[in-house]
């Protein structure tokens, strides 16, 4: 039987409450225990209401839990906000001096206090750390190590500090009474935990991007920090731009010239990136963008997380192209989305666009299948062709062959529509790129049987591009119902579902990775007889939508939510159960 | 002018008339004298007239959208820093629709050429003010005159910091194209604004109107180098207008600013595996 413990921190911006998370979180790591962490903070800096939510397991965590076992509050008024959701056997540590009375469920501990009596109130979040990891079941040895391993390079005294405050908050924690516990005997493994945005910045790198350009805007700037640490060590260009606009221009401009090129920003920045999307889908230069959703319209919740922009993202941009889009829902499906956009962009000469959201990007968890470099970061340019023409330029003789090759077609017409693609300055023929409708070699022109001859050459390409996506994962062939979702989702459908089946009701799921292009005809076969129950973060079942507007069968009913929180596993079979009417 | 590699056949599409011919001559005259080939220069324009300019010239071309021109050719650059890029623009594509760009490539100082296509007239969308439209100028659209004051392009790119600002005119090729290559060989950003009438759409700004204000700095006792000068000249005025190179100062182009391109340019680095194995199994 998995054990499973779920810790909500609560406190105001600034207090440090994602502090404790970390230290638990790494704890827990160490022990070989499963984690999924979530931070659930307001768009300000200092003050307010935030909190941090641990969820840790025996076993793989695909979504946080709704229901808690600690709470932590830091303020009183934390302790009033989330009572709620503790379950029955819950306990509650409020950090405060005040008397603890006997056959209640609430501790007031003096985190501050204690931490003041070691030196410093500064280190209060490690007094709480301590604290709660005893209650959990872990020694203080473990946490040491921890301890130790975080203030490397930092002063004696702050360690001194730190150390005394973890010895204080863990003789406090023994003192609390709580049945559910873990065993901390560390074990060998391999996991790492790993939080969206980082998985989305490794995933570009594993491909060979190496120019980054981004506007920050919450939740898409936490991708580019995460490659900026490692400037120092590949080869790589991170530059801020003045807006969107230049951040995708900029980004088209640098891949023109033949480097793989990345912008990440969420829903508004986005909007701005359309005019770009459509410069690449005409030029036919490969372009990877992730669209790290929030909820809006406008500004909306900058700090919150939603599913919005399915269909805006697949026709964005005026007229009709060909694109990628991918939706992946869990870390490592992250990863290896954004590898395979930056392959098939390149492939196809198209755009390529990776949906997250705030809820996938933000959120942490253990992973604890590898990462890996693929085959993805091979080059599709017409590299031979610009060694050899290079030696060609050497020898006089073979200028007559040089002159006839100088026509370089850019646009030329092929079997599959995708044109040999070369980079300026590297050859002797000429590339030639515009936003205006053009010929083979790249030159406006207005003419009539041109134009219908070149939209038809950049959508040969798609039948192509329809045979590389996957169709939806499906769990149980023969079940009453689907819960049917993508992206983010994912995790708390899959738990939902299990969690149904437990209980006799025959439920399965069918979760979709790659988006778009969609093969109708496939898909059709796919969900023929299948009842679905869609799953989504928007208010208009985008994705059941789409099923019925490309395969003609409707969904039998829905689960929305647009709250701008996360799709709990419980509200999903809370949802199914009043569907079903029990 | 006798024919060049860099003619190409394709019809050109200005008006009879149009300064643009004047300043694609001068072009061609300036890669001439550089000894450069077709293939060794990328050219990026944006939209309008101006944009259409490297449609009519053998060589590399990245014909984008309005206003963009310029983070366009920034990405190539970063992308590519050994290539040779000129921006062609216009005054509503680069001070207009691109003016947030304008001010961001002066301050990354990119290592290109701004060569913007000044005729104080929208004439692809057929006579609108521009940012460079005199105030109260009458037009077709703005039928009560405009009223918004002109800007100041060259002024703007010396307090934003620009390395190598100049004037041109369209009327006197000979100067421009002795511009150009000094903007090419320059390091950093450089930019010239460039006068030209609009023959279909400015009626006021016309050759004859320009040919008698214009003067070269050369001729006067203008020192480059000095930044106050150089912010004078910037405000003289309508009456005389000075052309020639207006403030020329040493900078530390952009992609000299980061070791990873000082070793190389970023095409030119091959993918290392192994060492991204070694990141992903630590990470």
């Amino acid at each position: 039987m998995a054990k499973d413990i779920t810790i909500l921190i609560a406190g105001a911006a600034g207090q440090g409450i994602q502090t404790i998370g970390a230290l638990l979180a790494r704890v827990c790591h160490n022990a070989g225990l499963f984690i999924f962490s979530t931070d659930d903070f307001e768009s300000r800096i200092r003050g307010g209401h935030s909190f941090h939510q641990l969820r840790i397991s025996t076993q793989a965590l695909g979504a946080p839990s709704r229901h808690i076992d600690i709470l932590v509050a830091i303020n009183e008024r934390d302790y009033e906000v989330h009572k709620d959701r503790l379950k029955k056997n819950g306990i509650a540590l409020i950090n405060s001096d005040k008397e603890n009375t006997t056959d209640s469920n609430v501790f007031h501990l003096p985190f501050d206090a204690a931490a003041k009596e070691a030196g410093g109130v500064i280190a209060s979040n490690t007094v709480a750390a301590g604290a709660i990891l005893a209650i959990i079941g872990a020694g203080f040895r473990e946490f040491e190590a921890v301890l130790k391993d975080n203030f490397k390079g930092k002063s004696e005294d702050i360690y001194k500090l730190n150390l005394t405050s973890a010895q204080k908050g863990h003789a406090m924690g023994k003192a609390v009474e709580f049945p559910k516990n873990f065993d901390f005997d560390g074990k060998n493994h391999h996991h790492v935990v790993m939080s969206g945005a980082k998985a989305a910045a490794l995933g570009a790198l594993a491909a060979d991007c190496r120019f980054f350009s981004f506007y920050p805007m919450s939740p898409g700037t936490g991708i580019i920090t995460n490659v900026v640490k490692y400037a120092d060590e590949i080869p790589i260009v991170v530059e801020q731009a003045e807006d969107e606009l230049a951040a995708i221009n900029m980004v088209m401009g640098a891949s023109f010239a033949g480097v793989r090129s990345l912008t990440s920003t969420s829903g508004g920045g986005f909007c701005l990136m359309t005019e770009g999307i459509g410069l690449a889908a005409m030029t036919e230069t490969p372009v990877v963008i992730i669209n790290a959703q929030r909820p809006g319209p406008a500004t909306g919740l900058a700090t919150r997380t939603a599913q919005p922009d399915l269909l805006f993202t697949i026709y964005s941009s005026q007229d009709e192209f060909p694109r990628f889009v991918f939706a992946p829902g869990t870390v490592l499906e992250t990863f290896n989305s954004v590898k395979k956009a930056f392959y098939l962009s390149e492939k196809y000469q198209v755009p390529a666009i990776v949906l997250m959201d705030q809820f996938l990007a933000d959120s942490s968890r253990t992973e604890s299948e590898p990462f890996l470099t693929g085959f993805e970061h091979e080059s599709f340019l017409d590299l031979e062709t610009l060694v050899s023409q290079n030696q060609v330029s050497q020898n006089p003789e073979s200028q007559n062959q040089l002159s006839q090759d100088q026509v370089y077609l850019r646009y030329k017409h092929t079997d599959t529509g995708i044109s040999p693609r070369r980079v300026p300055c590297q050859s002797e023929g000429l590339v030639r790129a515009t936003g205006s409708e053009h010929n083979e070699e790249g030159l406006s022109t207005e003419d009539l049987e041109n134009r219908k001859a070149m939209v038809d050459k950049r959508f040969k390409k798609l039948s192509l591009m329809k045979d590389e996506m996957k169709m939806p994962s499906i769990f149980c062939e023969d079940s009453a119902f689907y819960l049917t979702g993508w992206g983010s989702t994912k995790g708390s459908i899959m738990e939902a579902c299990l969690h149904l089946r437990e209980e006799g009701i025959n439920a399965g799921w069918i979760i979709f990775e790659d988006i778009w292009p969609l093969d109708s005809h496939k898909l059709t076969q796919v969900l023929e007889n299948k009842k679905l129950i869609m799953v989504e973060a928007n208010v208009t079942c985008q994705l059941g939508s789409l099923i019925r507007q490309m395969t003609g069968i409707d969904y039998m009913s829905s689960i929305l939510k647009y709250d701008g929180r996360p799709i709990y596993p419980e509200y999903i079979i809370e949802k199914v159960k009043q569907i079903m009417g029990k | 002018m006798a024919t060049t590699k860099f003619d190409i056949e394709n019809e050109n599409q200005w008006c009879p008339g149009c300064g643009n011919f004047s300043i694609l001559q001068a072009m061609k005259k300036a890669f001439i004298a550089q000894d450069l080939e077709p293939k060794d220069l990328l050219i990026v324009s944006g939209i309008g007239q101006a944009g259409k300019t490297p449609h009519f010239l053998a060589c590399n071309m990245l014909h984008g959208l309005h206003g963009r021109a310029l983070p366009l050719a920034t990405g190539a650059k970063i992308a590519n820093h050994r290539l040779n890029i000129l921006v062609n623009s216009g005054d509503g594509d680069c001070y207009g629709e691109g003016g947030n760009h304008f001010l961001a490539a002066i301050r990354r100082n990119i290592d290109i050429t701004l060569l913007v296509h000044n005729n104080r007239v929208y004439g692809l969308t057929k006579g609108q003010a521009s940012p460079t439209t005199a105030l109260g100028r009458q037009t077709e659209m703005q039928n009560k005159g405009t009223v918004s004051s002109p800007f100041n392009p060259i002024a703007t790119a010396l307090v934003a910091g620009a390395g190598f600002v100049a004037k041109g005119f369209s009327g006197n090729i000979e100067q421009l194209s002795g511009l150009i290559v000094e903007a090419m060989n320059h390091k950093g950003f450089s930019m010239i604004d460039i006068d030209q009438p609009c023959v279909s759409f400015n009626k006021i700004n016309t050759h004859l109107w320009y040919k008698e204000r214009v003067f070269d700095l050369k001729d006067s006792s203008h020192d480059a180098s000095d930044y106050e000068k150089a912010l004078k000249v910037a405000h003289m005025g309508e009456d005389k207008i000075p052309t020639g190179v207006i403030y020329k100062a040493d900078t530390l182009a952009f992609h000299e600013r980061f070791d990873v391109l000082n070793k190389k340019p970023l095409f030119d680095y091959e993918f290392d595996k192994n060492r991204m194995d070694e990141i992903l199994r630590r990470a």
